[in-house]
């Protein structure tokens, strides 16, 4: 939970006034252009930086009062993988984990084990990080991420860097983690796929302020205005298209590509139109919200900013 | 403060600057130079020894050094004079460029190498107080320092006691002045090394930069090298034990320095 977290720069605001709260399991995305204040976010929610102003908890711990704790608490993905590329993918691992406790060898080495084969590569755990891919050395950056079993997970720009097919691994890897661990995740990134596939919630923030918090979604529906939805029919008529206007809620109609646009007063129109259509003898073929993409929907709004 | 976390940092930089060469090549190259090399050739080549430029250096050193050197010199011909003043007395300065050297090296890696290859964030991000991040990382610069000085005294009292003992009649090293300068003088140097780097590596981003501008550590070595040569001073027990108080004095304030600049908050900031 951050509350009113702020962070300046030599008179620069990196973070201005944040206040936000993830709930348990929850993936929370940060979401913002380049410089927006999600890495300087990430690293004051880490203990890495005290913020200037304000105040936040990781687990009910303070980042200001209990840093190492929270250090303890947390796994980190940062910005750049930071593995020592002239140790072996293995030695990487252990050495992060036992900087975070994990002090009982034979659990230690299972986990490493666990973790290894589930990101593919234990059969180069003998390898320098050095010799890896972009895409390996952010999945052994991930896996050093997890080696502690963290609750929470904070992931700095994950696939950023990455070519699509690396950028789709990582993505699958951290869908399939967060139903198989089931942790926290604080997701920073400016890829809106990322955020579209990963995130039950996004905050978009720009120039460190908070600009908008809500689901995918909730975006996207926001960003439209109008609840429109598209309905195709196997043919469209002129008593189908009067039995449309009749139907309460809805205030346009138009007709695009042999299917009917309805723009409704709401969403919880629908069945009303539907009925309406199939009673005036209509074929249904398919009822399709239209909404814009979240790419539309986040430049609208960093756009309006 | 935590030492398994001390020596789990100490531990995870030794393997990484084992594995560099760029370390690793000046960290065996200058003491073999300077420990094998030069006094096997002054040995060797006794003739050398009594030219015009070593007549010079006999007169500025050899009315400074104590009556009982100069009781036991008198006798020996000029040529051994010298080879005793140059083996005993000119190359014991070049003993504190080693730990000097290796420290410096090993800590621009662990320091300022640390944040070029972009890796502190991870670290930082981990578990560790400042004091035991610090600590590993001086710790791996002065165990190495010190293993490298004392393998190499050691190495040099054997090179020139086998090489010289059949002619002088007694061995050479070690000696007071010698033992004081190891185990009193050389690991405050190397101290001091390390805190010169921890401050410079905050200021620069890279491990050849931090390098570079720590390899200047080595002139007051060398004012004592031609302090000597000139006769201002020479290197006995009593002076090297002064050094090393004025070079502890030095260290802690370094490391005071060091210490305040060594946050991490002042690191991120800098890395990137």
């Amino acid at each position: 939970m951050a509350e009113d977290l702020t962070k300046r720069f030599s008179g620069l605001t990196a973070v201005d006034r944040l206040s936000f709260e993830v709930e348990q399991g929850e993936i929370f995305g940060l979401l913002g252009p380049n410089g927006a204040g999600k890495t300087t976010t990430i690293r004051i929610l880490a203990s890495l930086i005290q913020p200037s102003e304000g105040e936040a908890y990781v687990g009910g711990l303070s980042v200001r009062d209990d840093a190492l704790r929270v250090r303890e608490t947390i796994g980190i993905l940062t910005e750049s993988p930071s593995l020592y590329e002239r140790l072996s993918a293995r030695e990487n691992l252990e050495f992060f984990a036992k900087a975070y406790g994990v002090d009982e060898p034979q659990t230690r080495g299972a986990r490493i084990r666990e973790l290894m084969e589930f990101f593919d590569l234990w059969d180069r755990r003998g390898d320098r990080a050095g010799t890896f891919s972009k895409g390996m050395k952010q999945k052994l950056a991930l896996a050093r991420a997890l080696v502690h079993q963290p609750g929470i997970l904070y992931l700095d720009e994950p696939t950023s860097g990455l070519d699509p097919k690396s950028a789709k691994d990582i993505r699958d890897l951290m869908e399939r983690l967060s139903q198989r661990e089931g942790q926290t995740i604080l997701l920073s990134t400016h890829r809106l796929e990322d955020a579209e596939r990963l995130c039950d919630r996004v905050m978009i923030i720009n120039r460190g302020a908070a600009v908008s918090v809500a689901s995918p979604r909730e975006l996207r529906q926001r960003a439209t205005g109008a609840h429109v939805v598209n309905v195709g029919l196997r043919e469209v008529t002129e008593t189908l298209r009067e039995a449309a206007e009749a139907a309460e809620g809805v205030k346009a109609i138009e007709v695009k590509d042999g299917a009917l646009s309805v723009t409704l007063a709401s969403e919880g129109y629908t069945p009303i139109l539907v009925r309406g259509l199939v009673e005036a003898g209509g074929s249904i073929m398919h009822v399709v919200p239209q909404e814009v993409s979240l790419e539309e929907a986040y430049l609208k709004v960093i756009g309006g900013e | 403060m935590r030492w398994s976390k001390v020596l789990l940092v100490f531990r995870k930089d030794l393997s990484e600057v084992s594995r560099n060469w760029e370390v690793m090549a000046p960290m065996i190259l200058v003491p073999v130079i300077l420990i094998v090399i030069i006094p096997v050739m002054v040995t060797l080549v006794p003739d050398s020894m009594s030219g015009s430029g070593n007549a010079n250096l006999m007169d500025t050193i050899f009315p400074n050094l104590p009556e009982a050197v100069r009781d036991t010199l008198s006798p020996l011909p000029e040529g051994l004079q010298m080879t005793y003043i140059m083996l005993v007395y000119f190359f014991a300065p070049f003993f504190l460029v080693i730990p000097l050297m290796v420290s410096s090296v090993i800590s621009s890696d662990s320091f300022a190498g640390e944040k070029e290859r972009k890796t502190i964030e991870a670290l930082l991000a981990a578990p560790f107080t400042d004091g035991e991040l610090l600590m590993g990382k001086v710790l791996v610069s002065f165990a190495p320092a010190m293993g490298v000085t004392l393998l190499g005294f050691t190495l040099y009292t054997a090179v020139v006691d086998a090489l010289t003992v059949g002619r002088f009649g007694f061995l050479l090293l070690p000696n007071l002045t010698w033992l004081v300068m190891i185990l009193f003088l050389a690991p405050a140097v190397s101290l001091l090394g390390i805190g010169a780097t921890v401050i410079i590596s905050s200021r620069v981003k890279g491990f050849r930069e931090a390098q570079q501008l720590s390899a200047l550590m080595v002139v007051p070595v060398l004012a004592l090298l031609f302090g000597q040569a000139a006769g201002f001073i020479i290197m006995g027990p009593g002076t090297l034990l002064a050094l090393t108080v004025l070079v502890l004095v030095a260290d802690a304030a370094l490391f005071g320095v060091g210490v305040s600049v060594f946050n991490r908050e002042r690191i991120l900031s800098q890395s990137h």
